[in-house]
């Protein structure tokens, strides 16, 4: 059958939930079922006005209804950002290989996340917690801006904090004077002792420039390359392989990734502008 | 070889019209460009000794096609069965490279499907390479040996039509009447024809020989200073992207109709400052040099490594094409001469 992938299919924003002065998280309900794993990505259509990649930031376990965390940062979406309840959407995917869950298990899971960056790391946490008895343990170092960036705040700060086998620091650039956690790049709160490198696998998801020096350091404290797992940020048109945008080297991001050890990419240019 | 002849091509041109609409080349200026047949006007066909200007890709692929309707979905099917007549060696084997990307198993573009299966394919021997040409460098030939429903052979007295598929072969069946046997002098002549083109461009690209594959001089010069050099001459007008037979870079954008929304492709060029940009901004290769080299590492490192093959033809569509004068074969050479040097500061170390 000669079926067409660039046909989205119909959903529905059913509900909107604001996160920070600049990303706000849409409910979308697609018209059928729609499954994908922790990791993948959708290109979300607002239909008329164009297109966007984003990693679902809720539980692959919810088939009926996904939640798309939205940074404003260009054209397409400033207008999801004016989007209200209601809202048609297109939705195509999902997309890209997610993260290898099955390697994680037995491990500890070192999750190093900033900014947006939570987005995915959200959809990979609640799988974790899910299966949090198959793993070692799962440690989180999240920075942002200041505290009101943190996005997720009422799990965050709270709920996630409280899980058997996870542990959570936080870090923000800045204070805002109430602030009692650690001031400072998220990488001043990565610690050698923070889990058994032997046995441990680190997932780094946040802004091109934190990515590379959380790599840095992690290599630093012993990871091996190819236990390192990159989501990478390229220009995601197609979602297939194909219209070229976001290659890494021989990599199409959307089709191979998004989630790529280190080992696999670092030998390409430019791999963190 | 199962091959019949023609003494003149409009019969043959008009019985293939007479089934699907037909695409010929047609001189336009220096050089040839495609444009559909008119059975009824009265004009001569033209042979085409050398690629036309345009690339095959145009069929496959137009510069804009519709990708999608919202909310009710189009049939990408609804194609029908054309011909293109006059594609040459390189055509054939930049189809060959475009099958690979859009007929993979995993992801089978319907819109690239839907024109492939109705592409009736009659490619023809070159005669007359031009200056730019260097397919015999990768691997081509002046001549399809394969990738061909029919394929068109000149010679004095007519055309040696061969067949290269089942469909060449049925369709020579039904049209018998319109062909003879071949005449024996005729099939020397075009053996002949064939060794001497080949030849002609060996010699042409004689001073073109590498020492080691075109991949690794890529691999092996990939921060060489040749690609900021080269490409401080470009104005990028992207023209080297948009000739190439092989590049097939598009974009996906959408806009909105009377009663519906749409999804449209269009052919993109990674010439393109912005082309990796994302909305926050990164942008890996803002530097034109990063621009050229990551074109030229995909065409002969990235497809390689991925496919099994380079994504290049040596047509010389994108040398005849450059506004700034960049020669691909130019910086093959160039890196040729660094990986010498190189070894040669080995050896004298």
């Amino acid at each position: 059958m000669n079926q067409n992938f660039y046909q989205p299919i119909a959903g529905e924003i059913t509900d909107i939930i604001d996160e920070s002065s600049t990303i706000k998280s849409f409910v979308v309900v697609p018209e059928k079922e729609f499954a994908f794993k922790t990791g993948q990505f959708v290109e979300l259509t607002l239909p008329g006005e164009g297109e966007a990649p984003f990693t679902p930031s809720s539980s692959p376990a919810d088939t009926k209804k996904m939640e798309i965390t939205i940074m404003k940062a260009g054209r397409v979406t400033a207008l999801f950002h004016q989007c209200k309840k209601g809202q048609k959407v297109g939705i195509r995917g999902p997309y890209g290989n997610g993260y290898p869950i099955e390697d994680f298990v037995n491990k500890e899971v070192y999750i190093v996340g900033g900014g947006v960056g939570l987005a995915p790391i959200r959809s990979l946490f609640l799988t974790l917690v899910d299966r949090v008895k198959d793993l070692k343990c799962v440690v989180c170092r999240f920075g942002a801006r200041t505290p009101d960036d943190f996005i997720y705040k009422k799990t965050l700060f709270g709920p996630w904090q409280k899980i058997d086998g996870v542990k959570i620091k936080l870090s923000v650039d800045k204070s805002d004077g109430k602030w009692t956690g650690n001031v400072g790049v998220v990488t001043t709160i990565l610690s050698k002792d923070d889990v058994n490198i032997e046995n441990a696998v680190a997932v780094v998801c946040g802004p091109p420039i934190m990515m590379k020096f959380a790599t840095v350091k992690l290599l630093d404290f012993g990871f091996s390359a190819e236990r390192i797992y990159l989501s990478m940020e390229k220009n995601m048109s197609c979602g297939v392989g194909k219209c070229g945008h976001c290659m890494i080297g021989k990599y199409y991001v959307c089709k191979d990734g998004p989630v790529f050890t280190y080992d696999q990419i670092k030998g390409y240019p430019n791999i963190w502008d | 070889m199962e091959a019949v002849f023609i003494s003149s091509l409009k019969p043959f041109l008009d019985a293939v019209a007479g089934e699907m609409d037909i695409y010929v080349p047609k001189k336009s200026g220096q050089h040839f460009v495609y444009t559909r047949f008119d059975s009824s006007a009265d004009t001569a066909a033209e042979f085409n000794n050398i690629r036309a200007c345009t690339p095959v890709k145009e069929f496959l692929l137009p510069l804009r096609e519709l990708a999608a309707i919202f909310p009710e979905p189009f049939d990408p099917n609804d194609i029908k069965p054309f011909a293109v007549f006059g594609l040459k060696d390189c055509d054939l084997r930049s189809i060959e490279i475009l099958d690979k990307v859009f007929l993979e198993e995993e992801f089978r573009d319907p819109l690239y499907v839907a024109r492939r299966q109705k592409m009736f394919i009659i490619s023809s021997d070159c005669f007359d390479p031009g200056e730019s040409c260097f397919c015999n460098v990768i691997d081509g030939k002046s001549f399809p040996e394969s990738g061909f429903d029919l394929n068109v052979s000149q010679v004095k007295d007519g055309f040696i039509i061969e067949a290269g598929s089942q469909r060449g072969k049925d369709f020579i069946k039904k049209h018998d009447e319109l062909f003879t046997d071949v005449p024996a002098a005729s099939l020397s002549e075009h053996d002949k024809n064939r060794v001497h083109t080949q030849k002609q461009l060996e010699q042409q690209n004689a001073d073109l020989k590498f020492d080691t594959p075109i991949k690794e001089l890529l691999e092996s010069g990939h921060d060489s200073e040749v690609f900021d050099v080269e490409a401080k001459s470009c104005i990028e007008c992207q023209a080297c992207t948009r000739v190439c037979p092989t590049c097939h870079c598009f974009y996906l954008y959408d806009t909105k109709q009377k009663d519906y929304f749409s999804k449209m492709k269009m052919w993109d060029s990674c010439m393109r400052l912005s082309y990796a940009a994302v909305a926050g901004g990164a942008n890996p290769r803002k530097v034109l040099g990063d621009r050229l080299r990551h074109r030229l590492m995909h065409k002969f490192a990235y497809f390689l490594d991925r496919y099994g093959l380079q994504m290049c033809i040596g047509c010389g569509r994108c040398v005849d094409a450059d506004a700034g004068g960049i020669d691909i074969r130019a910086i093959l050479k160039k890196l040729n001469e660094e990986i010498k040097n190189k070894s040669k500061a080995k050896v004298a170390k």
